[in-house]
Order: C-alpha cells, then sequence, then structure tokens
C-alpha cells in the first residue's frame, strides 16, 4: 500500500516538472523571439478569456489577421474551438513548442489564453510575397506556352501539376538547410519513373547537410554524381513544360523553394543541346537546328585551337589558295598565334562578363562598344588578324547557341584547356584534349545513368531524340537511359491512324 | 561471372575486337606482306583473316566450357605455381602488344609530324590518358573501343582519293606466287590481327557471353574488310617497287588527297589515329593489369601505375627503326605461338582434365 502511493507521488511530481517545463519553455520562446523586433504580442482581455495574441509583422498577412481573426475573438471561449470558429481552415492546437516555433516562422499568428496554456492555437495568414509567373526568360521560345517558373514552391508545383492531373504525379517534400529550412520537392509519376531514380534523388537529398540553400543550383552541385566536373549533370529548367514532359518521360524533377528553376534528372549530354521548342516545332526543322547546334558546339570547342595549331607547326595544310589571305591577315603582327588567341578569346570573355553584371541596357551598349571597337582597334593596331577576329566572335557566338546556360559556360571553358594544348602539340595537343574530354565524359554519370547515352553505351532506340528528333509517331517508347517502369508512352498505330473521310 | 553493373552487352564485343586488332599496322603492312606475295598478297590478307577466325571459334569453345578468364583457368588447370607462370606469359606478351603500339606511333609521329617531339613528354601525356581510362573499368574501356572505332571511321572516306590514280590492272595476274611464298605472306600478316586474345580476360564482363560470338566474329571480318579495302587500292595504286621503298605506304597514299580547304590530309589521319591506337593500349593494359592484379592480389589502381611507368621506361629505351622492327618480330613470333599452338593446346587439356576429374568425381 505505502509502496503505491510513494509510486503516485513520484509521479505526480513528474507531471508538475512537465507542467512547469510547458510554462518555463513558452516563456523561454517568447523571451527568445522578442529579441527579434518584428515579434508583435499583445494582450487581449474579452468576457471569457484572456487572450495572447503573436506574430511576426513582417511575415503575416496583417488583412488576414484584421478579416478573419480579430472580428471572431470575441466569441471565444477555449481554445479548442478555434478551427470551427474562424474562417480559415489551417488551424493547428498543439502543446510543442518546437511545433510553435517552426509555424511562427512559417507565417502562422500564436493565440493562447493566459489561464489555460495547456493548448495553444496556431492560425495561417502567411503573405507569399513573389513575383507574378512571367515570361521565361533564359529559355524563351516563339512557339509554345510562355509560363516561367517563379520563387514560390506552391506556385511553381501548381504550374507542373496543371499540366499533369493524374493521382500518379506524386510529390515528395523535404526540408533542407540549417539555417535556411529550405523545402525541395521531388516530383515523379508513380508506376512509369524508376524507383531506383528516385531513391537515389531522395537519399541524396535527405543525406545532405549544408547550411543555406538559396538556390536550386546549389542542389545540382551538392547532388551531381561527379562534382570536380565542369559539366552539370542535371539539367536546370525555367519552363514548367519542360519539366513536366520530362516527369512524363520517366525522369525525376526537383523544385527548390526559392529557386526559378527546377532541376531534371537523370540525363545525358546531347539534352543540354535540346531546347524545349524542338518539340514544338516540325521535326525535321527541329533536327536540323539540333545538328546546328551541335555543330556549333564543336566549332566553338575546336575552332580556334585548330586555328593556333596550324598557324603554330601546320602550316603545310593550308592550301595555296588560303595562303594569302591568311599571310597578309597575319603578316604584321608581332605576337605568336597562341598570345593573338589569348588575347581575343580574353577580351570576348571580359565582354561577356561586364554584359553579365552590368544592367541590361548598359549592358548591350558596352556589347556593341566592346565587340566593334576594339575589334576593329586591335585589327588596326596589328595585334590579332582578322581571321582570327572572326573565327574568335563566331566561336563565342556558336557557344550562345547552348540552350541550357550552364552547359554554355563549360564550353566556353573547356576551349581554354584545347588552346594550350594546340600551341604545346598543335593537332596531336588538340586531339589529345578531345580524347580527354571524351574520356571524361564516359565516365560521368547522371544519377548513375550513363551520361553519354545513346551513343555510349550505343542504344539506337534512344537515336530517336538525341541528336535529331524524329517524329512523334516514332516516339512510343519512353527512353531506355531512365529504366521506366512503363516503358510505352502511348500506342504507335493508334497515333499514326488517320479515320479522316475519304474524300473523291 | 562479374557483377552485372560492371558487364557489357554482347554485341560490343564486335568493337572490343575490332580496336584492338587495329593499330599502328595499318598504316605500313603493305610492304611485309608485298614482299614475298607481291600482288597476290591479298589472298594472304583473306587467309589470315579466316585463321584468326578459326583461332576465336577456339577460344569460344573453351570459353563457354569455362565460364572464366584465363588466369582462372591456368590457376584451375595447373596450380598456383605454373599457371601463374603461364598467365604471366600472356601478360607480358599484352603489354607488349601495347607497348609495341604506342612505340611505333610515336615513330610515325616523329618521321611524319614532329620530328624533334620529346619522346617521354610525349609518352607521358598519352600514359595519362590510358591511365584515367584504364582506372574507369572495364566499361570505359569499352566505351573508348567504341569511339574509337566509330569516330575515326571519317578516315577510311580519305582512301577513295588515291582511286582515282589507280591502276586495278595491277591485280593481275592472279595467283602468280606460289603457295608457300603465300603463306610466308599470311604468317607475316597475322601480327596486323594480333590482340584480339584480349578476349580471354574480358569474357566474364559479357552479358550472355555465348551470344557475343558472333560479333567477335563479325569484329574480325571487319578488320579482315578495312585490310584488304587499304590492301587492294595500295595495289593499285603503287608499284611492287615502289611499295618496297615505303614503310608507310598508307600514309603516302594520302599525301595525293587534295581537298578545297586543306591539304596534306596526312596530318589530320595521323592525328585522328590516336584515338584509334588509344583503345588499343588502354585494352593491352587493362588485360595485362587485371592478370596481376589477380594472380598476385594487389590493389588495381597501383598495378597500372606500375605497368605505364615500366611501358613509359621502355618507350624511352627503345631507339630507332631497327629496335622497333626487332619487337615486331618477337612479338609476332610469341603471338603465333601462343594464340596458334597454346591455345588449341590448353582447349584441349582443358577438356581432358575436366572430363578426367568428372570421371573421378562420379567414380569416388
Amino acid at each position: 500500500m505505502s509502496a503505491w502511493r510513494r509510486r503516485r507521488r513520484q509521479s505526480k511530481g513528474i507531471e508538475k516538472e512537465n507542467d512547469k517545463n510547458k510554462d518555463e519553455s513558452i516563456e523561454s520562446l517568447f523571451q527568445q523571439l522578442n529579441a527579434s523586433n518584428d515579434f508583435t504580442h499583445f494582450t487581449f482581455q474579452y468576457e471569457k478569456c484572456s487572450l495572447v495574441i503573436g506574430y511576426y509583422s513582417t511575415l503575416i498577412d496583417s488583412e488576414i489577421l484584421h478579416r478573419d481573426v480579430f472580428p471572431f475573438l470575441k466569441d471565444l471561449d477555449v481554445i479548442s474551438s478555434l478551427p470551427t470558429l474562424l474562417p480559415i481552415e489551417e488551424v493547428i492546437l498543439t502543446s510543442d513548442t518546437s511545433v510553435i516555433k517552426n509555424n511562427l516562422l512559417k507565417g502562422y499568428i500564436l493565440l493562447f489564453d493566459v489561464n489555460n496554456m495547456d493548448q495553444v492555437g496556431l492560425v495561417k495568414s502567411d503573405v507569399d510575397r513573389t513575383r507574378q509567373v512571367s515570361l521565361p526568360e533564359v529559355e524563351f521560345s516563339v512557339v509554345g506556352p510562355k509560363e516561367s517558373f517563379v520563387e514560390s514552391l506552391d506556385t511553381n508545383i501548381n504550374l507542373v501539376r496543371k499540366r499533369l492531373p493524374i493521382p500518379e504525379f506524386v510529390i515528395k517534400e523535404l526540408t533542407v538547410g540549417r539555417l535556411s529550412k529550405t523545402r525541395i520537392s521531388v516530383l515523379y509519376i508513380e508506376g512509369i519513373a524508376n524507383k531506383e531514380n528516385v531513391n537515389t534523388v531522395i537519399q541524396r537529398l535527405s543525406n545532405l547537410d549544408f547550411d543555406q540553400i538559396t538556390d536550386s543550383s546549389i542542389i545540382t552541385q551538392l547532388i551531381q554524381d561527379n562534382q570536380n566536373s565542369p559539366f552539370p549533370q542535371l539539367i536546370d529548367t525555367e519552363r514548367p513544360d519542360r519539366i513536366a514532359s520530362a516527369v512524363g518521360e520517366g525522369k525525376v524533377a526537383i523544385l527548390v523553394d526559392g529557386a526559378p528553376h527546377g532541376l531534371i534528372g537523370p540525363t545525358t549530354i546531347f539534352e543540354f543541346f535540346s531546347a524545349f521548342e524542338d518539340y514544338y516545332l516540325n521535326w525535321v526543322v527541329a533536327s536540323f537546328f539540333r545538328l546546328v547546334r551541335f555543330f556549333a558546339v564543336l566549332f566553338s570547342i575546336l575552332a580556334t585551337p585548330i586555328y593556333v595549331a596550324v598557324l603554330t607547326y601546320h602550316f603545310e595544310l593550308i592550301p595555296k589558295d588560303m595562303v594569302a589571305t591568311l599571310v597578309t591577315s597575319r603578316s604584321a603582327i608581332p605576337l605568336p598565334p597562341i598570345l593573338e588567341a589569348f588575347v581575343l578569346e580574353l577580351a570576348i570573355e571580359l565582354l561577356r562578363e561586364a554584359g553579365a553584371r552590368l544592367p541590361t541596357k548598359v549592358g548591350q551598349t558596352i556589347g556593341i562598344v566592346g565587340g566593334i571597337v576594339i575589334g576593329t582597334a586591335s585589327v588596326e593596331a596589328g595585334l590579332t588578324s582578322n581571321v582570327l577576329l572572326i573565327i574568335v566572335a563566331l566561336a563565342a557566338l556558336a557557344s550562345f547557341t547552348t540552350p541550357v546556360y550552364q552547359m554554355g559556360n563549360t564550353i566556353r571553358l573547356i576551349r581554354f584547356p584545347f588552346l594550350l594544348m594546340a600551341h604545346y602539340m598543335g593537332f596531336l595537343g588538340v586531339a589529345i584534349s578531345f580524347c580527354y574530354l571524351l574520356i571524361h565524359l564516359l565516365k560521368l554519370t547522371s544519377l548513375g545513368r550513363p551520361f553519354l547515352e545513346p551513343f555510349y553505351p550505343p542504344r539506337v532506340q534512344d537515336f530517336k531524340d538525341s541528336l535529331v528528333r524524329l517524329p512523334f509517331s516514332l516516339q512510343s517508347k519512353r527512353p531506355i537511359q531512365e529504366q521506366t517502369q512503363d516503358t510505352m508512352r502511348f500506342k504507335a498505330g493508334k497515333a499514326k491512324k488517320n479515320d479522316d473521310p475519304k474524300r473523291s | 561471372m562479374e557483377e552485372k553493373q560492371k558487364q557489357i552487352s554482347p554485341f560490343l564485343v564486335f568493337f572490343l575486337v575490332h580496336a584492338v586488332q587495329m593499330g599502328v599496322g595499318v598504316l605500313g603492312f603493305q610492304r611485309t606482306i608485298m614482299k614475298s606475295a607481291g600482288n597476290d598478297a591479298w589472298m594472304a590478307v583473306i587467309a589470315a583473316g579466316i585463321l584468326i577466325n578459326v583461332i576465336i571459334m577456339v577460344m569460344y569453345l573453351l570459353l563457354n566450357k569455362q565460364q572464366k578468364d584465363l588466369i582462372d583457368i591456368h590457376k584451375d588447370l595447373f596450380g598456383k605455381w605454373i599457371g601463374g607462370f603461364f598467365s604471366l606469359i600472356w601478360i607480358i606478351y599484352w603489354l607488349m602488344i601495347g607497348l609495341v603500339v604506342l612505340r611505333s606511333y610515336i615513330e610515325i609521329v616523329q618521321v611524319w609530324v614532329f620530328p624533334l617531339i620529346n619522346i617521354i613528354m610525349f609518352s607521358i601525356i598519352i600514359l595519362i590518358l590510358v591511365y584515367s581510362t584504364v582506372t574507369g573499368g572495364f566499361r570505359i574501356v569499352t566505351g573508348i573501343s567504341f569511339l574509337g572505332v566509330v569516330i575515326p571511321f571519317y578516315i577510311f572516306l580519305t582512301f577513295f582519293f588515291p582511286i582515282e590514280y589507280a591502276n586495278f590492272r595491277n591485280l593481275l595476274p592472279i595467283w602468280n606466287h606460289s603457295v608457300q611464298e603465300l603463306s610466308v605472306a599470311t604468317k607475316d600478316m597475322m601480327l596486323g590481327y594480333l590482340g584480339f586474345s584480349t578476349l580471354l580476360m574480358y569474357y566474364p564482363y559479357i552479358k550472355n557471353p555465348k551470344k557475343s560470338q558472333k560479333w567477335a566474329h563479325l569484329g574480325n571480318v571487319l578488320t579482315l574488310g578495312i585490310y584488304l579495302f587499304i590492301l587492294i587500292i595500295t595495289i593499285a595504286f603503287f608499284s611492287e617497287k615502289q611499295v618496297g621503298k615505303q614503310i608507310w605506304a598508307t600514309l603516302s597514299m594520302w599525301k595525293i588527297v587534295e581537298l578545297p580547304f586543306i591539304e596534306r590530309i596526312e596530318y589530320i589521319g595521323i592525328t585522328s589515329w590516336i584515338l584509334i591506337i588509344l583503345p588499343n593500349i588502354c585494352l593491352a593494359v587493362w588485360a595485362g593489369s587485371k592478370g596481376i592484379q589477380k594472380i598476385f592480389n594487389l590493389n588495381h589502381k597501383k598495378v597500372i601505375l606500375f605497368i605505364l611507368i615500366i611501358l613509359l621506361c621502355s618507350t624511352a629505351v627503345i631507339q630507332g627503326r631497327e629496335d622497333i622492327e626487332k619487337i615486331n618480330q618477337y612479338i609476332s613470333l610469341l603471338g603465333l605461338v601462343l594464340v596458334f599452338i597454346y591455345i588449341p593446346l590448353l582447349t584441349i587439356l582443358a577438356f581432358l582434365i575436366t572430363k578426367i576429374r568428372k570421371g573421378k568425381a562420379s567414380n569416388g
């Protein structure tokens, strides 16, 4: 008997202590919150209770507070009746301080009765201060939808979900970042996307330990397979239609709160050279554009190095008729070809960098002034030959045709090792650099899938949408690259069938 | 059998077999075989190709039965020590193939492009490429073999230019050489086909290896086709005496190619050839390093590094045409013995021993 009493007393003591803890923690929470000047709290005396209201004035919409919360509070008798009283669906009743803290920081209003602290109410009244959905700027297309992502995750998901109104389209949300607590969503279609890919993405994201995630490009850098490679291994896009179609293809997409760009994986290198507009154009035209772009990339990487190699070592290669042109343009130039090329290449890079840092209007002016004035002046001053000027300008232009911005940067960067090797060993140097590039690309993977596919491993079926884009009637199968669960996109026969009435 | 992730599709064996056969030999095989067989040398090319196909068949007989690579077969049949010794001979043979390809390529570069090239520096740069490929694993080696066949294929288009000046009557009269002369030429031609025996090492890395046999044969046939194509053009383009003076007849043929935007196509050819020899060296080094790693149980990366340093030193030691010719002779001799005598013997022996063991097992 006595033992039972003792135990009971002990348990009561613990309960009391618990209560005390809770009080203290709400008090200490208030103390912590009060340290910030934008935290507002005040007490209201009503007939039945005295309410404390607290919120971050910068996070909430005061209109909601005045219109949907205050007028209803005078009828309140206990906190637990809050959800039925207010015309707002998202009301949380809790006593857990960590929940309180997190939700206050998300834009909730805290409400509690001073006399009854067991339960506190949290009312959602956050304000989303982001811009409106606007035109895509980086991946603009003449044909096709003109919506682009904004900085709000919910808006972005809405843009994608509108295009995929099926319950199989699933979104898994995670929170990453010790300081930023960024919401990250993984989007895929159940039954199409390969489970392994989805798990890889979720596992890599949940393993991340980083303080601030301010943009999706940080996520790319943190979770891609080879972080030391200059090549991005996840496509970055601002077009919701691109994300929707990629998800439909069996890929996995990642959207980050606060980032106007989504990520797609697994990808291949050829996808970086396909603009989404290709799907809106006739397949012949689209294939032609893709080939042009691919040729542009090769030209952009190889043109200047070949010029340097030929003029440094292999002048025998120049045909008779072309000798005169080259000799007259180079005869007065005191610099060796490599320096000549470096000066011009660096000038172009400077122009690009200056243009990127300056406001748009000034940037354009700088581009014109720099391009024309510096170019002509350096030729007239005899520092560079005009043949090289043409080559370098064309190469720079060619590098801008890459539809994905990140890849364009890479293309411009890898030209420089080629240049150096061309100077050191001529054509052999260029060939060696090219081999090294190939080996590097062979080794790269995107979420564990080969990056150079369908070229290697050779998969004839996937060529239909890589270097060229064949007609949709041939695209009935999803790419092998994604190893999808459901491999058929649609029935090939049905798409071709034509029920038009016959005209005589 | 290896893990599934490391394995390759069976049809890639086509490229592996072809890539390792195509080496520097294509650039100058004509002189050696036309010395004895003259305008009938094309028969020697076909004969050699067919013989190689027979050997590939024998190799598949052995491998399909055993389902493991050469090192394990040796260990199984002869025990750790003697088996290891035999394996070492093969490894040395493969590494020598890699060495001779690298050194001959450097020689061509030296003669045709950069007379004053720093041999050591150049080999270091190429060996760095080899290192980064081989450490990537067998899939990467296969990848570079595939690309090394597909990308430089445009080169063979340039061989249509000499046809303009070719005189195909040079091929006549057919069969004006004795069988003996032809067999000597066939023996000399074998060097151009060697290297395919690396199949003995990468067999466990093939998915459904039995299906890969036809691809191996086809790869060999492609090599045969290319040799034949080039040889017939050479016979038609040069007279027999001219060929005798050309160490690299293929390269000499390129000299007459003239395009509106470029002259001296042989520079492009030699440069692109780097992508053809790279898989060759990579596969040889891979087979050698994998063998050493398996015999001595060492770290693969360290073995590769060790092998590459040895290759580097050897390229520096070999000086001039005579040394290269000598090594070529040794290799073709060693290759002939290993491929035409050792492999059939091993196959028979393996059959007998497994039969005896089975008999013992069922008796006891």
